[in-house]
């Protein structure tokens, strides 16, 4: 039991020094454009149309579950509030970062694992170059630049939904739906939604370079990695997004 | 000939194992030194000690009058445009064709424009013989061509210190002869080298001295011709094993 707790306070050292490494070489040169680029293609804009549509299935789900639930008292009026706050704030931070750290997380670590075992990161150090500046600074970039447009997409997906369910099963007029919505949620919402997909952002791409850093055993290793990255990303996102949901609504909302 | 390099005393272990008890050596300039030893003696460990991709337990490592064993990962990255390693599996970069992984360490270290690059990286194409491969990605090359560009990739800076890891290794006659080739013509430039290898014909050839790793000690140190007509029962019996 001390082991393992010494064994996860050692990960936890070692994850902080990667992150201090990494806002090091943020903020000094040589700063690779092009590569930052290139992540943001291939984690963000890969990540459209998925995003597109969980966030348009959520929304109708969501829509038909709190219609027909407030109806019975009478409170169908509500459901364009619920429905965008719900989205805004909660539902379309957590699914689609759950979808990134399943989908890009899995991927950088299989991606810098595979590296690791046929010795191409050690051939970047043997280069002078470092790993850091070459491999993690543009995933934690490209994560913390798409995953919050990514939510804002997907949250307007969600309400997007909402309309079309809302206007075909509770006859409810476009306009009102949309006014509703409107007057409801503030920039403050979409604010604190970035804010949090920003910090999964960069609990996402850490925790997968990190791990692929530390594969070993080959193929296997690589295996194991990805199911580490998924699950560990995911319960910190999900437990994380308890407090920050707390601090957001002391201090923002 | 000046030394280039020391190695004094180094120890290495891993977890409870013992690789390296106390080694010592030096490389002077213009010079090839060829490490032998069966396998599992910690000649790779050796030459990724030099350049730091594994930290040493005691002893020194000394470049120049300067002690590198000391430096943080930070401070090696300027050594290691000087001392550079060749992998045994080439390491290429897979997502990158021959043209940019030969490039790389150019683009990373240099000013150099990109026509003076591309003038660079087809000079040392034509070194390697494989002017044609230039946008082909390393899962179209062969074994033998993947290590050739890995050698080309470590030769890219002109470095000061060359440590080949069993280039030859794995590889058909004439790809051997290639190597070879590209290693003297690398050496005729002045440049010193470390050359990890079992192939004794090979080191014949290239090297002005071998040394002999076992058990964590330097078993044997001398001239090719020394290390050939030694009485030494260690070094007949290493010469008769391959």
């Amino acid at each position: 039991m001390i082991s393992r707790i010494k064994k996860q306070l050692v990960i936890s050292g070692e994850i902080t020094l990667l992150f201090q490494e990494t806002v090091y070489c943020i903020f000094t040169r040589p700063f690779y454009w092009g590569r930052l680029l290139d992540q943001i293609v291939q984690l963000g804009i890969g990540s459209l149309s998925i995003t597109i549509v969980i966030g348009f299935v959520t929304g109708l789900v969501m829509t038909l579950q709190f219609g027909y639930g407030l109806e019975k008292f009478g409170g169908t009026l509500y459901v364009p509030a619920i429905v965008a706050i719900s989205l805004l704030r909660e539902l379309a931070p957590i699914f689609t970062s759950l979808l990134i750290a399943g989908r890009v997380g899995s991927g950088i670590s299989a991606e810098i694992g595979a590296m690791n075992v046929t010795q191409q990161i050690d051939a970047i150090r043997a280069l002078g170059t470092s790993p850091t500046r070459v491999l993690v600074v543009p995933r934690v970039l490209a994560c913390i630049i798409s995953l919050p447009l990514l939510t804002t997409l997907s949250g307007f997906m969600g309400i997007m939904g909402g309309l079309i369910i809302a206007y075909t099963e509770f006859n409810m007029p476009l306009g009102f739906y949309i006014n509703k919505v409107l007057t409801t949620i503030t920039f403050a919402d979409v604010l604190g939604s970035m804010v949090k997909c920003a910090f999964f952002g960069i609990v996402i791409a850490l925790l997968a370079c990190y791990r692929g850093f530390k594969t070993r055993e080959g193929t296997r290793g690589v295996g194991n990695a990805t199911t580490w990255v998924v699950v560990r990303t995911s319960i910190i996102i999900l437990i994380s997004d308890f407090f920050l949901s707390k601090l957001l609504i002391l201090f923002l909302y | 000939m000046n030394t280039i390099l020391e190695v004094k005393h180094l120890a290495k272990n891993f977890n409870e194992k013992k690789i390296h008890r106390d080694v010592s050596f030096s490389l002077k300039q213009g010079e090839t030194l060829g490490l032998l030893g069966n396998s599992g003696t910690g000649k790779s460990v050796l030459l990724r000690s030099i350049i730091g991709l594994e930290d040493i337990d005691s002893g020194s490592i000394i470049y120049r009058n300067k002690r590198i064993d000391e430096l943080s990962e930070v401070e090696l990255y300027p050594i290691r445009t000087k001392i550079s390693y060749s992998f045994q599996s080439g390491a290429l970069f897979d997502s990158m064709t021959v043209y940019e992984n030969i490039a790389y360490p150019l683009f990373e270290h240099t000013n150099l424009s990109e026509s003076e690059v591309d003038q660079k990286v087809d000079e040392i194409l034509s070194l390697i013989n494989m002017k044609d491969a230039k946008d082909l990605m390393p899962s179209d090359l062969s074994g033998g061509m993947q290590k050739r560009v890995g050698l080309a990739r470590s030769m890219a800076l002109n470095p000061d210190i060359l440590l080949y890891d069993e280039p030859t290794a794995g590889l058909d006659p004439v790809n051997v002869e290639m190597v070879i080739e590209v290693m003297k013509r690398f050496k005729a430039r002045g440049f010193s080298g470390i050359f990890v290898t079992h192939d004794i014909p090979a080191a014949r050839k290239i090297c002005d001295r071998v040394l002999i790793l076992n058990e964590g000690f330097i078993a044997f140190e001398g001239s090719i011709s020394e290390f050939e007509n030694s009485n030494d029962p260690f070094v007949q019996t290493f010469l008769a094993g391959q």
